[in-house]
């Protein structure tokens, strides 16, 4: 299995981007953030002391309905939640982060959003750093499956994904804070405590709690949380070359 | 805000007067477009087009339907054109806006009421069910002259897609995988672009592929819809400052010069992707060929 | 020297990066703000960043910031100088567009040297003036205030004023920022401040038609006027701007920055 591929600040006009594509689900995203920016037409809707989160998720051969509205309302409040809008220059203003879906296949009306929406995170995250909008932190998030064996596969594809008894998104914060957990279909606690677990070892390729080291993720044994870290950096070596070569 | 910032009269000033000794900002000569860079995604009919900073994705997609009542010999055909704030912060999401109007218009008329997707051979069923192809353009990084980009960009997607193959048997439609069978080109009637031009100093200067700062600077546009055998097939001067008819006549043929260029590096790019990919499938087929033999041992 | 290091969101700022000069308090610059933490012995400060990118110190002024993605927007900042745009104006201001989309900055109609209420500029919407910003006001919505005199001395220090004329081209904001820090670090090496050839080189080589006047803007504009090379001004102000885009946007090296600067020079005509 590959791992994702990521990177920062391709467009011209956003003031940040990113593309990220996960390989085991077949989705590639492409995120854009304008901030901060005047929203003229939310003027009511604004909050006085602080920034305004506005998520947008276009998806890429059909008109966006219901099932983009869901997930942007999700987007939105994790995204609400770590962003300081109360920093120099962003309270009464907005920050516009627009998602679209550029590759993989269409998520049918009525089919789980759950598949798509790490994806759609970490591309929103991304390009909210490439905008230099002020952060209290970063996260990772990652898709579950539980089979009907009771397996966990770890970034189920489509079809794997509508086969499976229950799907699970987690997203942990660069300080292991658990930020959002989203579950669909039938599971028992106990199955729910193994998936985070599991999530967390992922996102932050920690020490599973019997102490060993979880190996069984392969060629992808970094961590999310390191990969996020290694597209940021890369990026800012590349940007700030100039800087660095006269050291 | 819904504009794009208004160009200062420095700006303004400027561009005029660097016209007046025939220089554009970026060094080009009145006639000649910004770089093109066309690649493709994975997908059939996945296209990535780059024309100077402008930046454009578009996808095809195709999906069984029951054809209109008063049309039961055609397929369906829709071009889908929905600007966001990945563009430019200037478009709202979710807000419609003049540019897109017009935009749509002009590809619609361009392109679906030329026929260049021949839409009868989208039927399969007359009057029961048919091919709907929908083209989604995605503009991502706006710098003007999004008409053309897209154009190029819609006509390069469908050439390049292939619909899974179906057919009727026993009054019945069976769809095939992709797997299962070759998939099928679309069937393309002719290649029509458009080419904008755009005018300045009370119509002395006329200059192609104009970028976000020379459209704002302009006094007037004009938009020549043709096809590589010079059939014009769209022709419309919306607003702005009177253009002379010898001077659209003349302009006629720079856009027939410059649709036979892009339509040729159109063709160029579309060789060598189909080529590439004849070359992975034959790989794949060599080694589930591999794969089988294992399994026999 | 440290090695470089890059911070994300979150990331805590180690205590052997900071400046170690104890004599003036250490100052924060953007992206980094300070977290208080009571513990039993008391309260811990720590520095945590904001923003991604790389941290930076000045030992001198005992300042630490984050160097955040060029390609960012511009928030005014105190003593920043602009280049705004005059949107359209009221009794005692003109409003002025400092970034697209944002609030407009305001701008005194007597904030110029030597106006008065008769020999005050009459600016048109669509102008363009070279000011300062002087406030950004405290708490939510606050409006950001321009100038174009030094309110130390009351001149038009620095070539504050109205820019008339000339042209302006777009570049980052982190590209601009590096435009001024170069001019303003004394010119005693004149190779390659921070990483910048591109400006001195065209100097060099075009001083024979007149050379040229610039000015840049923290919000990622940048004037240039070339009047004195006559009926070359035109192509000398359009190959300036080529070299600074180009040079922003491929992110050049000293070395190609003056090949750059070389080929767009023979491109346009201008030198053989």
């Amino acid at each position: 299995m590959f791992g994702p591929i990521a990177s920062l600040s391709q467009l011209n006009r956003a003031d940040g981007s990113a593309s990220y594509k996960c390989p085991a689900t077949g989705y590639s995203i492409l995120g854009a953030v304008n901030a901060p920016i005047e929203l003229p037409a939310r003027r009511d809707a604004l909050k006085p002391e602080e920034a305004t989160v506005e998520v947008f998720v276009k998806p890429g051969t059909t008109t966006a309905g219901v099932g983009e509205r869901y997930v942007e309302g999700i987007l939105r409040s994790v995204l609400g939640k770590i962003v300081l809008g109360r920093e120099k220059g962003f309270p009464r203003r907005g920050v516009v982060i627009t998602l679209a879906i550029v590759g993989g296949e269409n998520v049918e009306r009525g089919d789980s959003y759950l598949t798509i929406l790490p994806a759609l995170l970490h591309a929103a995250l991304l390009a909210m750093i490439s905008a230099s909008v002020p952060l209290s932190m970063t996260f990772s998030a990652t898709l579950l499956g539980v089979t009907k064996s009771g397996d966990i596969v770890r970034d189920p594809s489509p079809t794997a994904a509508k086969a499976a008894v229950s799907l699970h998104v987690f997203a942990f914060s660069s300080k292991n804070h658990l930020l959002l957990n989203e579950s669909e279909g039938r599971f028992e606690f106990d199955t729910w405590e193994l998936v985070r677990e599991r999530a967390l070892s992922i996102c932050q390729g920690v020490i599973s709690s019997d102490g060993d080291v979880t190996m069984d993720e392969g060629t992808t044994s970094a961590s999310l949380n390191g990969f996020i870290r290694e597209t940021v950096e890369d990026q800012v070596y590349s940007d700030y070359a100039y800087k660095l070569d006269s050291i | 805000m819904s504009k794009e910032a208004q160009l200062s009269i420095a700006e303004r000033d400027f561009i005029l007067e660097a016209l007046r000794e025939n220089v554009r900002l970026d060094g080009r000569q009145p006639d000649d477009y910004r770089p093109l860079n066309i690649s493709f995604g994975e997908e059939y009919g996945h296209v990535k087009l780059q024309l100077g900073k402008t930046n454009i994705i578009v996808r095809i997609s195709a999906e069984v339907t029951k054809p209109r009542e008063d049309r039961p010999f055609d397929g369906l055909f829709n071009i889908n054109l929905e600007l966001s704030a990945m563009g430019s912060p200037a478009w709202e999401n979710g807000r419609t806006n003049d540019i897109e109007a017009y935009a749509t218009n002009t590809l619609d008329r361009i392109i679906r009421h030329s026929n260049a997707l021949d839409t009868e051979s989208l039927c399969i069923l007359k009057g029961v069910s048919c091919w709907s192809i929908r083209a989604d353009v995605h503009i991502i990084d706006y710098d003007g002259n999004i008409t053309d980009a897209a154009c190029i960009a819609i006509m390069a997607g469908l050439q390049h897609f292939r619909r899974p193959d179906a057919v009727v048997r026993d009054g019945r439609v069976i769809v095939y995988g992709v797997e299962q069978r070759v998939p099928v080109p679309l069937n393309i009637t002719h290649k029509p672009l458009s080419v904008t031009f755009h005018t300045f100093n009370d119509s002395k200067h006329v200059i192609v592929d104009a970028t976000l700062k020379e459209e704002q600077a302009a006094e007037g546009d004009l938009v020549i819809g043709i096809n590589s055998a010079g059939d014009v097939c769209y022709l419309s001067k919306y607003a702005g400052a009177p253009a002379d008819a010898m001077a659209i006549v003349n302009k006629t043929n720079v856009a027939w010069e410059k649709v036979k260029e892009i339509n040729a590096a159109v063709d160029k790019v579309l060789q060598a992707d189909l080529a590439k990919r004849a070359k992975i499938g034959m790989a794949d087929e060599s080694r589930a060929e591999n794969d089988r033999l294992v399994q026999i041992e | 020297m440290s090695a470089p290091l890059v911070l994300l969101p979150s990331d805590e700022v180690p205590q052997d990066h900071l400046p170690t000069n104890s004599s003036n308090p250490l100052r924060l610059g953007p992206g980094l703000r300070i977290l208080s933490q009571p513990s039993s012995k008391g309260t811990n400060h720590v520095l945590t960043a904001t923003q991604a990118g790389l941290l930076t110190t000045d030992a001198k002024r005992n300042t630490v910031s984050i160097l955040s993605f060029p390609n960012r927007r511009y928030i005014p900042t105190v003593n920043d100088f602009v280049i705004a745009q005059i949107h359209h104006s009221s009794v005692d201001f003109f409003h002025c567009m400092v970034t697209p989309h944002t609030a407009h900055a305001l701008l005194g109609q007597l904030s110029f040297e030597g106006a008065s209420k008769k020999t005050r500029p009459m600016l048109k919407q669509g102008e363009l003036v070279y000011a300062r910003v002087q406030s950004v006001g405290v708490g939510a919505g606050a409006e950001v205030e321009l100038t174009c005199v030094n309110p130390a001395t009351g001149k038009a220090d620095g070539g504050l004023g109205p820019l008339t004329g000339g042209m302006v081209f777009d570049v980052s904001t982190g590209m601009a920022a590096r435009l001024i820090r170069a001019s303003s670090s004394s010119a005693e090496n004149t190779d390659a401040i921070e990483g910048l050839v591109v400006l001195s080189e065209l100097g060099k080589k075009l001083e024979s038609l007149g050379g040229f006047e610039i000015a840049v803007g923290r919000n990622g504009k940048v004037w240039v006027d070339c009047s004195n090379a006559a009926e070359s001004a035109v192509k000398v102000t359009i190959a300036i701007g080529r070299c600074l885009q180009e040079t922003d946007q491929q992110n050049l090296h000293p070395h190609d920055q003056k090949k750059l600067v070389t080929k767009i020079l023979r491109d346009m005509k201008l030198v053989s």
